[in-house]
């Protein structure tokens, strides 16, 4: 028996029951277009909180009892650190003028106060390929240590709570992939079954003349498979347009910019493609099982 | 005389029991001789469809064993069984016929199954439809074909591929009488042609003047009446 013979059935049943097959290419579709849009949103969402966290840099608060010829020391010491891209002082002078453009029209509150009440700091940026969210924890810590230095801030409330917030993200995307799973897998079983039960004289006259169960079952795989390939693709292929269309208008949003959107990396396109078609391929397994004994 | 052959089919104190407590068959012990047409005889529900049903294999003995061409089919795993069903034809009385496959469709079907190359199929397939006087409508479907002729395409399907074995359950119930003699002349040319015949009816008329062998079925039980 040829895999030609089996292919040749197979599309014959495809045009003969297109109305079936369009119905569980359908419902493929949406279960993978929902799990590819929480994956989608759950990728830039992971991707944001790695960029937030670098992007933002270290803030290094000096004691006020630094003296000032240890300035130039202090800056030469971050630099030399490794990863380090840029270092930039702040005098308490240059931050009070921030605080008052920063209050801007409420700046009276500062009349009389001191204009160098504000520790003196460093800004630090670092290398985004070198540093994930980790290791600027880590630096912070090493730089706290030192004895000129009274605070190290990189913005870990935001961090933790993004952080957070894309762990209860992940979650859902996982519990809602599984859930989407066996959603899938039972609806595609249940529709094959459906196809099966109206195909029964079909199978039984094929067991008649003799058809092994690989010939019997053979097309109906095939028939799986091409499901679960254009169910999938068809699900990324939208996916991927509406990331295309919202991400033109997300260019022009005042709040999200600078915010810069990806899509999917491919090796995971093709892993939700192949899972696609594996539960297809498995949901007719399962629908079959029965009406393949004796 | 007796044949120096073993029987093509074997049946040993076979029984066919259905839960909770319907006897189809009792205790069948049964010869047939390679080459042999047999009527199998009996009102409905004697159990004549069962005793087919047993010897191609689309059910198992409760007690007893099958034995065709020499295979126990107790011996035969659910894999073994579709290479069995090669090796025997069956004919029903509502034809079983795929309605949205042409006819050289149903009858190729048959030779699909065995892995024939296409052209091989085609030959084979209009050599038989030509004995069956169907050639020139191997492109309807059997819908648009007369009781008689769906028939004669179900006996197509069922000799394309010559298996040794021909089984035909109720194969004329359907048909008028005209149409039953064309059934008839059928299976005499297949039988005359070598292969084994058991013929499932209860038209008393198409046995009673027949030198055949009769087997008649009653409550599951076998009596041969010659």
């Amino acid at each position: 028996m040829t895999v030609g013979i089996l292919t040749r059935r197979a599309l014959a049943d495809l045009r003969q029951h297109l109305g079936t097959q369009f119905m569980t290419t359908v419902v493929v579709s949406l279960s993978i277009l929902i799990f590819t849009f929480f994956s989608l949103m759950y990728f830039n969402l992971q991707r944001f909180v790695e960029r937030f966290g670098t992007e933002l840099g270290l803030v290094i608060f000096l004691e006020e009892t630094t003296l000032q010829d240890r300035i130039p020391v202090l800056y030469q010491d971050l630099a030399r650190l490794s990863g380090v891209e840029s270092v930039r002082y702040v005098s308490p002078e240059e931050a009070f003028k921030r605080l008052e453009t920063y209050l801007h029209e409420e700046r009276e509150v500062l009349a009389g106060v001191d204009p160098t009440f504000l520790p003196a700091s460093f800004e630090l940026q670092v290398n985004r390929a070198v540093f994930n969210l980790d290791r600027i924890g880590q630096l912070a810590a090493e730089i706290g240590a030192w004895p000129e230095i009274s605070k190290v801030q990189y913005g870990q409330e935001w961090i933790h709570r993004l952080e957070v917030f894309s762990n209860v993200v992940r979650l859902i995307v996982l519990v809602a992939g599984v859930l989407l799973l066996f959603t899938a897998t039972f609806v595609v079983a249940s529709t094959i079954k459906l196809t099966v039960y109206a195909r029964q004289d079909e199978l039984e006259i094929l067991r008649l003349v003799g058809a092994t169960n690989v010939f019997i079952q053979g097309p109906f795989l095939i028939e799986a498979f091409l499901q679960g390939l254009v169910g999938s693709v068809l699900a990324v292929a939208f996916v991927f347009l509406c990331y295309r269309y919202l991400g033109g208008l997300l260019v022009h949003s005042e709040v999200l910019r600078g915010v810069a959107f990806s899509f999917l990396p491919w090796s995971y396109v093709a892993t939700i493609v192949s899972s696609s078609v594996a539960l297809c391929v498995f949901g007719t397994t399962l629908a079959m099982r029965r009406f393949l004994r004796l | 005389m007796m044949s120096q052959e073993p029987p093509i089919i074997r049946l040993e104190g076979v029984s066919k029991r259905y839960p909770p407590d319907t006897t189809a068959l009792s205790n069948i012990n049964l010869d047939i001789e390679k080459g042999e047409f047999v009527f199998l005889t009996g009102q409905s529900g004697s159990g004549k469809s069962t005793l087919l049903r047993l010897l191609f294999c689309a059910q198992r003995p409760t007690e007893g064993d099958v034995c065709i061409d020499g295979v126990a089919l107790s011996s035969l795993s659910n894999a073994q069984v579709p290479h069995l069903r090669r090796k025997i034809g069956v004919i029903f009385q509502d034809f079983k016929l795929l309605t949205s496959r042409t006819v050289f469709d149903n009858v190729a079907l048959s030779l699909e199954v065995i892995g024939l190359k296409r052209e091989q199929v085609e030959k084979r397939v209009k050599q038989v439809l030509e004995g069956v006087g169907l050639l020139g409508k191997m492109q309807r479907l059997p819908l648009q074909l007369s009781g008689g002729e769906q028939q004669r395409v179900a006996i197509a399907r069922a000799v394309v591929n010559r298996p040794p074995i021909i089984l035909a359950d109720e194969p004329s119930g359907n048909l008028d009488r005209q149409r039953t003699d064309e059934v008839m002349v059928l299976m005499e040319e297949l039988n005359a042609r070598g292969a084994t015949i058991v013929f499932a009816t209860h038209d008393e008329r198409l046995y009673e003047n027949t030198h055949r062998r009769v087997l008649h079925l009653v409550n599951g039980r076998a009596e041969a009446v010659r």
